[in-house]
């Protein structure tokens, strides 16, 4: 056993931090914080690009695709850094369609995207969920019939919040409807130029954006099919285990603010910080911040040691989003009525971060799979529960 | 970073599981919670021909000198057995103490003992507060020409009933500025018998023992002195700075505790997926409902960040590294994190869960008992909020 860093590992971390210093402005991480952290923006793509020159946007990745053949626990260390600083971090293209291309695409395919999408020239916009198909996403409906030489697209995707800052969509669309539920679905890329296809907006409680995706009569041609046809679902469940592991500095992040608010903060002549009950949930939250940490980093050396993690993803997603909803809970309740104060208002405790977060972390538990989903999953794949 | 145990460890984690599914299975588990001694004299000298017993003692002692770690894989397994007994005051309570606070002349004498397995040494340091703090000790211990004279009562002490030997906070200095002053640290024989091992504390009649029953039927003690003359030689440590080394000790034992516990998770944890998928009711297995899957998927979250908490823990002690923060991080989530998956497996296991023959309900008097030793989760908070600058 070693819970500790390699020197190596701690060196890169910290040219990185210096990086991050050096390079990114204001105005990067307001837009950032306004994409909800995910890429594609102008200037986050400027920043990113600057960034992925170092090898450190897929740094597993081998260096002829412009990686530079990291361990998973220094990739891990990296993601985790991203997400500390509020530069983007929530990738498609570098930490889902990519590793599936990598995987089970055709050479001609790997060519096209790789070392683009390890460069920060491409993003890419998940298209999964549909109106009917969330959680269950084997029963999505979108068609694509095999017209010879392409598909014909038409249908509606819903939640694909990279779409509108995003070039390609990581497109799972039906191939064969005759077929058993999971042995029909196929994976696209899609160029968002194509014509026929319209993008609209939803609005999170929080302002950001997330898109509703319709194609009407869309040409896709058969060049852009990922792998084999009526073999997407298998990718899919691929792509989700990558997605399944959750940096959660952001989060630690704003707990360091609520303990210097609770420090700093006199409430009848003591810091909060003084009071017996603070001082418990604070440190509660602490404790489960160690536990985040080493759920997140036992991922990463599952996968050194050539494993794939599968319950243990589903655990630390659990985990980590539903500490990232206590923090946010704890931290409104320790500021009391100032929590709820909005950025910009007057008195508002770190320019309104905790009313934002508050309302940011419900999504934590849903996206990316929600938590019954998970826990189905440790009960089914780690525990050999039966389903029924 | 490393998670894995190395092949040592793995060896030693394989011989625990094997000897004790041997040498104590649960009809005997509780023969121990009637039985006056509450451990088995052959069990005992299998367990120290073994090497356990001095784990953690160096080999110029006769030890087999490991490490943190090592004990710590070794109690998991004893977890797992839901093992009573007094090997946690010996090899871990006392054995620390000692290696943090006894003199070359002091080690040699106790040590090869304990790792030979002849005598069984306890720790008597809580008293009538119930609180692990300088604060709490009032015993007393007076210097009178070349001996101590030492009188206080110490409550839940482990094991002082059938203990050879019991090292024993007191106060050498009653109005110090800072209560974790003044405290100072003795050996004390308590077996007339082995008179002149430690030589000259023949008074042992000023002591009285009485096991309290508890709910795990172990064998926590009150333990009273009364003018109990103890030779200046059996001090442990300088005078006056036994809380040091208690504090020490505390931290150490609550991660060892942590190790006991997440090897008592991981069996009831098995036991409860076991019942989950044979028990049928609305003609299909319990384990097939999501109410019951979601239950035992958080129950594996407890067991998992259990483990690896404790073991990050233990890995610090291990190295040398500071390991307060983190002692005291483990020991409030792990004794939580038992406490609740304990409770959602009889939740799961419904009415069986909570009769006396089916064996959940042992391991849901081991948490409560792991949970009480070496400071509750609340205790263990307050300290990391110390340690964050609170």
């Amino acid at each position: 056993m070693d819970f500790a860093f390699t020197d190596e590992e701690n060196r890169i971390i910290s040219e990185i931090r210096e990086f991050i210093e050096k390079e990114s402005t204001p105005e990067m991480l307001e837009e950032t914080h306004k994409l909800e952290r995910i890429y594609g923006g102008k200037l986050g793509r400027e920043f990113i690009k600057k960034f992925a020159s170092n090898g450190w946007l897929c740094p597993s990745w081998p260096e002829e695709y412009g990686g530079i053949n990291s361990s998973a626990m220094l990739t891990y260390m990296i993601k985790n850094e991203m997400a500390y600083s509020g530069i983007p971090a929530l990738f498609v293209g570098a930490h889902m369609a990519g590793p599936t291309i990598m995987e089970f695409a055709d050479e001609k395919m790997k060519e096209k995207f790789l070392l683009p999408i390890a460069k920060g020239d491409l993003e890419f916009s998940l298209g999964y969920s549909e109106p009917g198909a969330g959680s269950d996403l084997l029963s999505l409906e979108m068609r694509a019939e095999d017209k010879g030489g392409h598909y014909l697209v038409n249908g509606q995707k819903t939640f694909n919040t990279h779409a509108h800052v995003a070039d390609y969509h990581w497109l799972a669309v039906r191939t064969d409807p005759d077929a058993a539920k999971h042995k029909g679905i196929s994976i696209l890329i899609v160029d968002f130029k194509t014509p026929g296809i319209t993008i609209r907006p939803m609005i999170t409680i929080v302002g950001s954006r997330t898109n509703e995706v319709y194609y009407d009569n869309v040409k896709v041609s058969k060049d852009c099919l990922v792998g084999e046809e009526n073999k997407g679902f298998n990718y899919i469940m691929e792509a989700l285990d990558y997605e399944r592991m959750f940096p959660f500095a952001h989060y630690r992040k704003v707990f360091e603010n609520i303990v210097e608010y609770a420090k700093e903060k006199i409430v009848h002549g003591e810091p909060l910080s003084k009071k017996p009950l603070v001082r418990q949930k604070l440190a509660q939250l602490e404790i489960e911040l160690e536990a985040s940490e080493l759920l997140y980093y036992n991922l990463a050396h599952v996968l050194d040691n050539g494993k794939v993690p599968n319950y243990q993803a589903s655990m630390e997603k659990t985990f980590v989003c539903e500490l990232d909803q206590k923090i946010s809970a704890v931290g409104m309740e320790i500021m009391g009525q100032y929590g709820q104060l909005s950025k910009g208002s007057k008195w508002a405790p770190f320019d309104g971060e905790m009313e934002y977060y508050y309302k940011w972390s419900i999504v934590e538990t849903i996206y990316g799979g929600t938590t019954e989903v998970q826990k189905n999953i440790m009960a089914q794949r780690g525990l050999g529960l039966p389903r029924v | 970073m490393n998670f894995d145990l190395n092949t040592e460890q793995k060896m030693l984690k394989d011989s625990a599981r094997n000897f004790f599914s041997r040498e104590a299975d649960k009809e005997f588990i509780r023969e121990m919670e009637n039985d006056e001694k509450g451990y088995s004299q052959k069990m005992w000298k299998k367990m120290a021909r073994l090497g356990w017993m001095g784990l953690l003692v160096p080999e110029k002692y006769n030890g087999e000198e490991m490490g943190f770690l090592d004990m710590t894989v070794l109690l998991e397994e004893m977890g797992y057995a839901c093992l009573p007994g007094p090997f946690f005051s010996t090899a871990v309570l006392s054995v620390i103490t000692l290696l943090e606070s006894a003199n070359e002349k002091q080690k040699k004498r106790l040590l090869p003992k304990i790792a030979d397995g002849s005598q069984i040494i306890t720790l008597g340091w809580i008293e009538e507060s119930g609180t692990y703090s300088g604060k709490g000790i009032s015993a007393k211990a007076e210097l009178k020409d070349d001996n101590y004279i030492i009188s206080g009562t110490k409550l839940f002490v482990p094991d002082a009933n059938t203990a050879d030997k019991i090292i024993v906070a007191a106060r050498t200095d009653n109005s110090p500025e800072d209560p974790d002053e003044g405290i100072s640290l003795f050996v004390v024989d308590l077996k007339g018998d082995l008179k002149g091992d430690l030589k000259g504390d023949t008074n042992n009649k000023s002591i009285n023992i009485e096991a309290l029953k508890t709910i795990r039927s172990d064998k926590l003690c009150e333990v009273t002195f009364k003018n109990t003359i103890v030779p200046k030689d059996n001090m442990l440590g300088e005078p006056g700075k036994g809380w040091e080394t208690l504090n020490k000790v505390l931290l150490k034992a609550a991660v060892a505790k942590c190790a006991e516990m997440s090897g008592g998770a991981k069996r009831v944890l098995e036991m409860v997926v076991e019942y989950a998928k044979m028990r049928h009711q609305f003609g299909r297995p319990i384990g097939s409902f999501q109410a019951i899957q979601h239950h035992c998927a958080d129950m594996l979250t407890f067991v998992d960040t259990s483990v690896y908490m404790t073991n990050m823990a233990s890995w610090k002690i291990n190295e040398g590294l500071p390991y307060e923060k983190e002692a005291s991080m483990v020991k409030s989530w792990v004794s939580e994190s038992y406490k609740k998956l304990v409770s959602i497996g009889h939740q799961v296991m419904g009415g069986v869960g909570f009769m006396e023959e089916f064996d959940l309900q042992l391991y849901f008097k081991q948490a409560k008992a792991c949970e009480l030793a070496y400071g509750d989760s609340d205790f263990h908070r307050e300290l990391v909020a110390v340690e964050m600058g609170l």
